[in-house]
């Protein structure tokens, strides 16, 4: 109906071809947009055609030759419009309060929608930077026995899907890794991502200078060399392009430039560079060690089941030939775009959600707010019927007037939406950061168009019903009514107090929602990690295996730098690992126990923890039993391991397993287990404790390669502040070796804070958005109660000069606003029994029914809402009877 | 005032796309055969309107189409050249070229 209304500005003699072309491109749009999109897509078009139209008559006039019926009334519909608007900024300019109360309120909700439309359009819809975006696809390992999936990938089953797949194009595994760079300049750590020969084929991204990888690249020997990426470049090299051809030092080894990525490309882990995946031939052999991911490109025309159905009959017959390894998992794909936003996907949905109902309270109070206006204009409005203005007339201007003010609060509400993307990129977590596009979210012409067809929709929607309201009474009736100056509004009142229900329903449903996000947070802070964050620096070190060419030599760096770092007084201990928590680095291997045979079927598995020997001290991790390690377990004493209690407890159930001994991996080694340590929740506060095995760093561990020992984290527990420690680091590391470079420095509570980031934003957003609504919600209710004492007055004068006291007036009052409020409450705690099904996911340790939440929200609200009451009220009582009995 | 007077670089780019469409030419038709040629993504609003002065400057001629289901029963508006056009198109070619010649080698 809307639309038949905006199609009526467009000039009749083209209305009905200008509607069909405009549903026939609707069907394309639907197609490829979704219906939702669609709806707004037409609505937008309909209406900037529509403001052509009428601009190119209003400027030129439409000087076609035949002149029908349409043409000649037109003139006098332009200049009645045209009278509508300058009437329309009379009328908002004479009531500045109502105004920007208006303005304000649809500001807020078109800022607020505009603002996650535009964060949600860029993640969750906008195509990513490739050339068939629709056909990459994440390729990984699926455990549904163990709950898992999507996980890392082994060498030996990516080179069999390669082979043996026919649906993809290309596919390629990748692995990030940070090495030191020792161009000339000073020494860095850069990020190198690893891939598969194939890789840039199946993002269909070709070097801007220079090449791509050659078929043998991958081969170890032959893989020295690297395309850099085009931000690294700049900054490195002066975007000089005869870097090509030229060698770097990657942690002393020298690698061949041999091109630049374009400036567009774009990968969700930090990469200055990618170099060839090669393999050691045992490496390409390993079945059992999980460490790669995959991505590859369907061919065109195959489709996602017949490519999943392959990958399957693949992962089925690998499962046969090896069942020591494969059985119980298989290859598994998904949408590449899935595998990325994945988890946050509820997140944004929810938050697109709560903005609507921000909007949707934000259009009620605006009708409120024009009701009462319109309420109040019953005379003017009486009086210009009475001299011959038509019902249509009348209609026509009361939208006019709505629709400037929607349009107005739409204005003002891209501008905060241009302003809160700012704040919102500011406070952008890192690991959402890496979501494609979301760092550079703007408002842009979609978002543009999208929030001005909703502003006129506004107009449109919450206008018509006050116009058609204040239109529908007759004549007499009307300046009779007014005359008698009664509460004539009574139907008015009505439907007003009704919105003002609707809106403390929707505020209660988004305060519990927002409450119950806050109340999981502090649930989740405080899950203990398992160890000690408070006054813990963590500093990453890779030392480069040209100059540390084995364990000896890294153990003997570290050494140093702990005592030189132990030496100063406000040390507490110092510590390394390889592997730190929350840091998202990890391995897993397969574990023997000796005198126990391993059953293909479950096999027992372990993640190895290559640690310092006084790493669970300072880590504050605690020893249920045993021993800890010392400096005397050193390379020349009997190899030992610690495992922690998940380990313990699942692998020795209800027995002792000190004294007992273990291999990891291969080659095999065997180990005595001489102590137990507390479990760590290494992947994250809400993760579950994974079985760990901690290897003393001065006895070495072979079985992950070399390069473990020397990519450590130290640990220092330390009273100085984080700059201090920091400078003091460096200091200490330099003066060892003048060429080592530091990764980053942080505390170890900001890293677990880093972890809760995405939680802690969801919250913000959508207290936010609770704050604003029950905002919203007050004025509203402050609207209503104003307007009912302002129609009451008489009343309430009879009543007083009758005898009522202020108590019974004030009673009177209240008994409205409570039944308001208690509606609203009634009708909100059922919106949120049924809304909160969407939060299940992001909720800890509360449930989502939960009563204190629910008593406490209500409460706020009807304080809230006795606040907003009080003011109107306090008028009502201080009313003179008399001057009221008189002024009517 | 000759014909390359009386035409915009628009309203030459609208005609020439009505010429190129044949007996097919209506407001979706020419905005698409305009960005197939130039890349350029012209605003609805903008063709219409183009359409619409070019008939009324008697370059075009419009008629109603058969109503078709998918555009909700409504007739498409096709367009046709009137021989003005075609001198027009021709004068202002005609003008291009005569002030083009001598200049490909500094242009190219």
């Amino acid at each position: 109906m809307i639309w038949r209304m905006l199609l009526k500005l467009i000039p009749g003699d083209l209305r009905n071809s200008v509607a069909g072309d405009l549903e026939e491109e609707l069907i394309s749009i639907r197609q490829r947009y979704g219906r939702a999109l669609a709806v707004f897509w037409l609505f937008g078009a309909t209406l900037t055609l529509a403001v052509r139209f009428q601009l190119e008559e209003f400027t030129n006039g439409r000087p076609l030759p035949p002149i029908r019926e349409e043409l000649r009334r037109k003139p006098h519909m332009l200049e009645s419009v045209r009278q509508d608007v300058l009437f329309g900024i009379r009328m908002l300019g004479r009531q500045p309060v109502f105004t920007a109360v208006a303005v304000l309120a649809l500001a807020l909700g078109i800022g607020a929608n505009a603002a996650i439309f535009s964060a949600v359009d860029s993640v969750l819809w906008r195509p990513l930077p490739f050339a068939n975006p629709n056909r990459i696809m994440q390729i990984a390992e699926q455990r549904p026995k163990e709950g898992r999936s999507f996980g890392p990938v082994s060498p030996a089953d990516y080179f069999d899907w390669r082979r043996e797949s026919r649906s993809f194009a290309a596919m390629a595994a990748h692995l990030d890794d940070v090495v030191n760079l020792t161009a000339d300049g000073e020494p860095e750590r850069v990020h190198k991502l690893n891939v598969s020969e194939p890789f840039l084929r199946v993002l269909g991204i070709v070097p801007v200078y220079g090449r791509d990888f050659q078929a043998g690249e991958e081969i170890v020997g032959r893989h020295r060399v690297a395309i850099l990426t085009d931000p690294f470049w700049r900054r490195r090299f002066g975007a000089d392009p005869s870097i090509v051809g030229k060698n770097i030092q990657l942690d002393g080894n020298s690698f061949q430039v041999i091109g630049v990525l374009p400036s567009g490309f774009w990968w969700p882990s930090p990469a200055d560079m990618i170099v060839p995946l090669a393999l050691e031939d045992s490496d390409r052999a390993l079945r059992g060690a999980h460490f790669l991911r995959v991505v590859g490109v369907l061919h065109p025309g195959v489709s996602v089941t017949q490519a999943a159905d392959e990958l399957t009959a693949i992962g089925a017959k690998l499962s046969q030939t090896y069942p020591a390894e494969n059985s119980g998992h298989g290859p598994g794909m998904r949408p590449f775009r899935e595998a990325l936003v994945g988890e946050v996907r509820a997140a944004l949905t929810m938050l697109l959600g709560s903005v609507g109902l921000v909007l949707l309270i934000a259009c009620t109070n605006v009708a409120t707010l024009l009701l009462a206006r319109s309420a109040a204009r019953q005379r003017e409005i009486a009086v210009r019927r009475a001299v011959g203005a038509s019902r249509g007339r009348l209609i026509q201007q009361m939208l006019t007037e709505s629709l400037m003010l929607s349009l107005l609060g739409g204005l003002a509400g891209l501008t905060m939406a241009w302003w809160s993307l700012g704040v919102l990129r500011q406070i952008l977590p890192a690991q959402l950061s890496n979501l494609p596009g979301l760092a550079s979210t703007g408002i842009d012409r979609q978002v543009l168009l999208a929030a001005l067809a909703v502003s006129a929709l506004t107009g449109l929607l919450f206008g018509i019903g006050p116009a058609l309201a204040a239109t529908r009474q007759d004549v007499g009736v009307a300046l009779g009514e007014e005359t008698r100056g009664n509460s004539g509004g009574s139907r008015a009142l009505r439907i007003r107090s009704t919105l003002v229900i609707v809106e403390v329903a929707l505020s209660l449903t988004l305060l519990v929602g927002a409450t119950l996000l806050i109340a999981s947070f502090r649930n989740v802070m405080k899950v203990s990690p398992g160890f000690g964050p408070g006054n813990l620096i963590a500093a990453q070190i890779s030392l480069p295996g040209k100059r540390y060419p084995d364990q000896a030599h890294s153990a003997a760096f570290f050494q140093t730098l702990f005592s030189r770092l132990n030496s100063v007084p406000a040390t507490a201990g110092v510590a390394a690992t390889a592997a730190l928590p929350f840091s998202g680095e990890d391995s897993r291997l397969d574990l023997d126990i000796e005198n126990r045979t391993a059953q293909a079927n479950s096999p027992i598995r372990a993640h190895p923890r290559l640690v310092s020997s006084d790493y669970l001290r300072v880590m504050g991790i605690p020893i249920l039993s045993g021993r800890p390690f010392s400096d005397r377990d050193n390379a020349s004493s009997p190899p030992v391991v610690m495992l922690n209690d998940a380990a313990a407890r699942q692998y020795w159930p209800g027995e002792n397993p000190i004294g007992q001994r273990i291999s990891l991996g291969s080659p095999a080694r065997w180990m005595e287990i001489v102590g137990i340590a507390g479990d760590v929740h290494h992947h994250g506060l809400l993760s579950d404790p994974v079985p760990e095995a901690y290897i003393p760093q001065l006895q070495g561990f072979r079985a992950l390669g070399s390069g473990l020992a020397r990519n450590m984290t130290v640990l220092v527990r330390t009273s100085m502040s984080l700059a201090a420690e920091a400078a003091l680091i460096k200091a200490a590391v330099k003066e060892i070796d003048s060429q080592q470079p530091i990764g980053a420095i942080q505390s170890m509570a900001a890293i677990i804070d880093d972890s809760v980031a995405p939680r802690r934003l969801n919250l913000i957003l959508m207290s936010g958005f609770a704050i604003v609504a029950v905002v919203l919600t007050a004025a509203g209710l402050y609207g209503v109660m104003a307007y009912l004492v302002s129609q009451r007055t008489r009343e309430i004068g009879v009543r007083m000069a009758l005898g009522a006291s202020r108590w019974q007036i004030l009673g009177m009052l209240f008994r409205h606003a409570g039944l308001m409020t208690g509606a609203g409450i009634a009708l909100g705690v059922a919106g949120s029994a049924l809304l909160t099904r969407w939060l299940t996911t992001m909720l800890f340790g509360v449930s989502r029914t939960s009563l204190p939440i629910y008593l406490a929200v209500s409460l706020l609200l009807s304080l809230v809402a006795l606040i907003a009451v009080a003011v109107p009220s306090r008028r009502a009582v201080r009313v003179d009877p008399l001057i009221a009995l008189r002024d009517s | 005032m000759s014909a390359f007077d009386s035409i915009g670089e628009f309203e030459h780019m609208v005609l020439l796309a009505v010429l190129r469409l044949d007996d097919n030419a209506y407001a979706v038709t020419v905005r698409e055969e305009i960005f197939k040629h130039t890349g350029r993504d012209l605003s609805r609003g903008s063709i219409y309107i183009t359409l619409d002065r070019l008939e009324s400057k008697g370059f075009l001629k419009s008629r109603l189409g058969e109503p078709t289901a998918e555009r909700g029963g409504r007739a498409k508006r096709y367009y046709t050249p009137r021989p003005a056009a075609i001198t027009a198109l021709k004068e202002s070619r005609r003008a291009l070229e005569s002030m083009w010649r001598g200049l490909e080698a500094r242009l190219a």
